[in-house]
């Protein structure tokens, strides 16, 4: 039986459960086993993309060591932290010759859970139904960061009952940012605002999403002002059978 | 510091014409960029090849800049090399003062053998009046803060670039390194224009752009120097590229006795076949074109032309040895700042500096270059961003912003004045810093993070014992706009632990992957001349196809009521305009309506033509240019057609009639240059 490693997040960890629950289901249907690596914790974005290099490669080691006692490819239901381990670890380790190598062969186990299906498993039909109208909002790093968008979109495309309407200027940030939502709020309000809009202008009352930070940013924005639409992230839609 | 920032974003935030000019900004520029990189269909493959080639210049920049500088002293062009602002500063206050300029200027008029290249001066008495300087768009001027030298030693320096010059008047820095009056609406420009120029109140744009031709048309007719940035240098020929739309680069490249052109270090090519796939990429990514109106090739001075060539460091030789040397692939086309979430609420004035200065660079690329050149001052912008990567997504070389905004805030950008400050975490409030460190601590043991998840939900739970969000208050930064999500009662660890995890059954069904296919209409193509002709006539350039060109330009100038004309030698039957009462000079004058030329070829992609030396008045100074072209001259593509201008002093490709978007991006045809280009193709 194939096993994955599932690097849940801090966010869906603590947040959103309900989000690592659905992939977990969505794997057991797919036959393969879930394994979740208890000492996981954070990937060290935050700290990576405040510039706190010392502190992204504390937590960076500590990731890196929890996953070299697993085996199997590492699943993650986010582009950013996908982006983090594929990408960012690199950049932190760069010339260390004794940690590029290991945070290479960690960068080489990652996938981002939609890229995974459709590029690993070759799965774009999961057999999923929702009664409405969806939309859906590319997150940042998982569009520009790894490049993946045609997989969520066609993993969308198969979920029955389902209406895909396309939300205006999608590509655009939703001013999450990590900490900049919180150094620079005031740059953060108006892309929300814009995002929010567009959402209202697209006329769907469901947004997915495949990134956990996105979706508490949005739905929060949306909680704020009072409004009756909801962000959703992906494997929740495709666990919906 | 960053307070000041966060101050200035809410005044950019809260001005309405201000967004309402960015928005427009936005969407024109990469709606254009978009459409424009459709004829480019190699695009991605295209960048990285500009990638490598600019990877390769800052690599051996000694050894280019080597080459580069002996073949412009070859070529009779003066070179310096500033190390620093003060020093380029110097050398061009020192050409100003060394040269009789003045009394140049006068002899001019009375005696117009003695400067044949401006016989177009028309001899006022100019003496005891400052020198004169016309100025085409430079950001490195900019940069070394030049005209506030200037002017600070009796010096008149005027911008000649339409943004430049309305933002010149208003005592402002350019708030777009490409459109320099994009945050202004034409209402600005008009009571600008009434107060300073005296005209009449008008939101008429083709009339203030023709009031602009009008004044400054004086201007380069009586500056004694006329000076102008570099987008290329190509080290292989010398040869220095200057792109422009509105003519005014070439009017201060060849009118004035002296020309002295300030580059940064950086900016080379290594041949003109890599300036080629340069020129494909920046246009379109700075305005959606295929080719600026204007691509000028300098090789040699022109006859009685002194050109002076200053070559500026300024910190690019330590940007170059530092984590950021990336940021020197730039070709400065703009393309980041107009994609940039950040830069679309703020404009250039926002990126402010510790000491509120206004950065010379905006958007992401400046958030990098301006720590990267002039230090810590403006190391807080690089903060500002989300790195959403939309400028890394536009950006035709290629720099990954997103990276390097993040060594900047690593404290990476290089120690300017030894004043080594920049440290960990650059920019970031105390807070935020003192709060990610503390979770540095829990993240990095597994049995703390849990137990704070639990102590975290609990206590949430007590402030907000109803709703899954909790209130904030403004001054945390997430409570500004949005709620916060109460941490989850269990958390999935918690459930995955408990073997709460159920498994439920249902059918999976497998398909293939899609397959996308690309939708290839198979289409005949279009001969070059028809390529041509369809190019230009988009741009609102005529094509004419003519047996006899002579024949044709004389009905074309009857029909017009012309009787005189300026004209290369050897270009038409001579004889023929005689007997048509058609009067011809070869002498430059200002007056004259219609300048003919022989184009030396055509390119077929762009609709451009190539003129050179001779030509170069008579395709500049008129309001209409006629070129005669014969169609078998007609080539694909830029990369045929720079064999013909290694043998040139100067070249220039002409794309359509001059033209201008500085003022709220509405595209006005007829600046410094032609206001209409007939090109008769002969068969």
């Amino acid at each position: 039986m194939t096993q994955v490693q599932l690097f849940v997040t801090c966010l869906v960890d603590s947040f959103f459960p309900k989000t690592g629950q659905a992939i977990v289901d969505i794997f057991s249907h797919l036959g393969i086993s879930v394994d979740f690596a208890r000492e996981q914790t954070c990937c060290g974005q935050p700290q990576f993309n405040a510039g706190l290099r010392k502190d992204a490669r504390a937590i960076a080691e500590h990731t890196i060591k929890v996953f070299e006692n697993t085996t199997g490819d590492i699943v993650t239901p986010s582009g950013s932290c996908a982006h983090m381990f594929r990408h960012n670890y690199l950049e932190l380790f760069e010339g260390d010759s004794l940690w590029h190598p290991r945070a290479k062969s960690l960068a080489a186990r990652t996938f981002e859970f939609t890229e995974y299906l459709v590029d690993k498993l070759g799965v774009t039909d999961l057999g999923a139904t929702w009664d409405g109208v969806l939309t859906y909002h590319p997150s940042c790093h998982t569009l520009r960061g790894i490049n993946v968008d045609r997989q969520p979109r066609a993993l969308l495309a198969n979920v029955r009952g389902a209406t895909l309407v396309d939300l205006p200027h999608a590509e655009e940030c939703c001013g999450f940012g990590g900490i900049m939502s919180v150094e620079h709020p005031e740059l953060s309000a108006e892309w929300l605002k814009r995002k929010i809009s567009n959402l209202e202008a697209s006329q769907s009352p469901t947004l997915v999403v495949t990134d956990a930070g996105c979706l508490m940013h949005i739905a929060g924005g949306l909680n704020r002002q009072k409004k009756q639409q909801r962000v959703i992230h992906i494997a929740e839609v495709l666990r919906n059978v | 510091m960053t307070n000041n920032l966060r101050t200035r974003i809410r005044q950019s935030i809260e001005d309405q014409t201000l967004q309402t000019a960015l928005d427009n900004n936005a969407e024109r520029r990469l709606n254009g960029r978009a459409a424009a990189f459709q004829s480019i269909p190699d695009w991605r493959e295209r960048r990285q090849r500009a990638h490598a080639i600019r990877a390769d210049v800052i690599e051996h920049l000694d050894e280019y800049l080597a080459q580069f500088i002996a073949k412009n002293e070859g070529n009779g062009v003066i070179v310096h090399r500033a190390k620093d602002s003060a020093e380029a500063i110097n050398i061009i206050l020192d050409i100003s003062k060394s040269l009789p300029l003045r009394t140049l200027s006068t002899q001019r008029g009375k005696d117009k053998t003695l400067v044949p290249l401006s016989p177009v001066f028309r001899g006022r008495d100019l003496r005891g009046e400052k020198v004169l300087i016309a100025k085409s768009k430079s950001m490195v001027s900019e940069e070394i803060e030049l005209n506030h030298a200037l002017e600070k030693e009796g010096i008149r320096v005027v911008e000649t670039d339409l943004g430049e010059y309305i933002v010149q008047m208003r005592h402002e820095r350019p708030s777009h390194i490409i459109t320099p009056a994009a945050h202004l609406k034409k209402e600005q420009v008009a009571e600008l224009f009434h107060e300073k120029l005296g005209i009449p109140y008008t939101t008429d744009i083709p009339t203030l752009t023709a009031t602009a031709r009008k004044v400054l048309r004086e201007v380069f007719l009586t500056a004694d120097i006329g000076f102008s940035g570099v987008n290329f240098g190509v080290a292989e020929s010398g040869t220095t590229c200057i792109v422009t739309n509105e003519g005014n680069g070439r009017m201060v490249t060849t009118i004035p006795p002296v020309h002295i052109a300030l580059m940064g270090m950086e900016r080379l090519v290594p041949n003109l076949e890599d300036l080629s796939l340069m020129l494909s990429l920046l246009p379109r990514s700075a305005t959606g074109q295929k080719l600026t109106v204007y691509t000028q090739l300098l090789n040699k001075p022109l006859p009685d032309q002194t050109r002076h060539l200053i070559i500026l460091d300024n910190g690019r030789t330590r940007l170059k040895n530092s984590p950021l040397k990336e940021s020197l692939y730039c070709i400065r086309c703009g393309a980041c700042l107009n994609a940039c979430p950040v830069f679309r609420e703020l404009s250039g004035h926002a990126y402010i500096g510790k000491d509120k200065s206004i950065a010379p660079y905006p958007g992401p690329i400046g958030s990098v270059i301006s720590p990267g050149l002039l230090g810590e001052n403006f190391v807080h912008l690089a903060q500002a961003s989300s790195l959403c990567g939309a400028c890394k997504d536009v950006c035709p070389v290629d720099i990954d912003l997103p990276k390097l905004l993040t060594r900047v805030r690593a404290g990476e950008s290089p120690a300017v004045d030894d004043r080594q400050l920049t440290t960990d975490g650059a920019g970031l409030t105390w807070t935020t810093r003192f709060g990610l460190q503390m979770y540095t601590r829990i993240a990095t043991h597994p049995k703390l993070f849990a137990a704070s998840q639990k102590f975290a939900a609990l206590t949430m739970t007590l402030f907000s014992p109803r709703s899954q969000w909790i209130r904030l208050p403004a001054f945390t930064g997430w409570g500004y706009s949005k709620d916060f999500p109460r941490f989850a009662g269990k958390t999935f660890r918690q459930r995955m632990e408990n073997g709460e995890l159920g498994v439920g059954n249902r059918g999976i069904e497998n398909r293939d992957s899609e397959t996308f296919q690309s939708s290839n209409s198979p289409t005949s193509k279009p001969s070059h001349l028809e390529q041509f002709s369809q190019e230009l006539t988009a741009l609102g350039g005529h094509v004419t196809l003519t047996k006899n060109p002579t024949q044709s330009i004389i009905e074309f100038l009857n029909m017009r009521g012309i009787k005189k004309i300026m004209l290369e030698p050897n270009t038409l039957d001579e004889s023929l305009l005689r007997e048509a009462n058609i009067e011809f000079t070869n002498t430059p004058d200002d007056q004259t309506p219609v300048g003919a030329t022989n184009a030396i070829c055509g390119l077929a992609d762009t609709g451009s033509v190539l003129e050179a030396d001779g030509a170069l008045h008579a395709s500049l100074l008129p309001e209409i240019h006629i070129a005669v072209l014969k169609s078998s001259d007609i080539l694909p593509s830029l990369p045929d057609a720079m064999k013909f201008v290694k043998d040139k002093n100067a070249a220039v490709f002409i794309t359509g009639p001059s033209r201008t978007a500085d003022i709220e991006m509405t595209l006005t045809i007829g600046v410094h240059g032609p206001k209409e280009i007939h090109v008769f193709v002969v068969e």
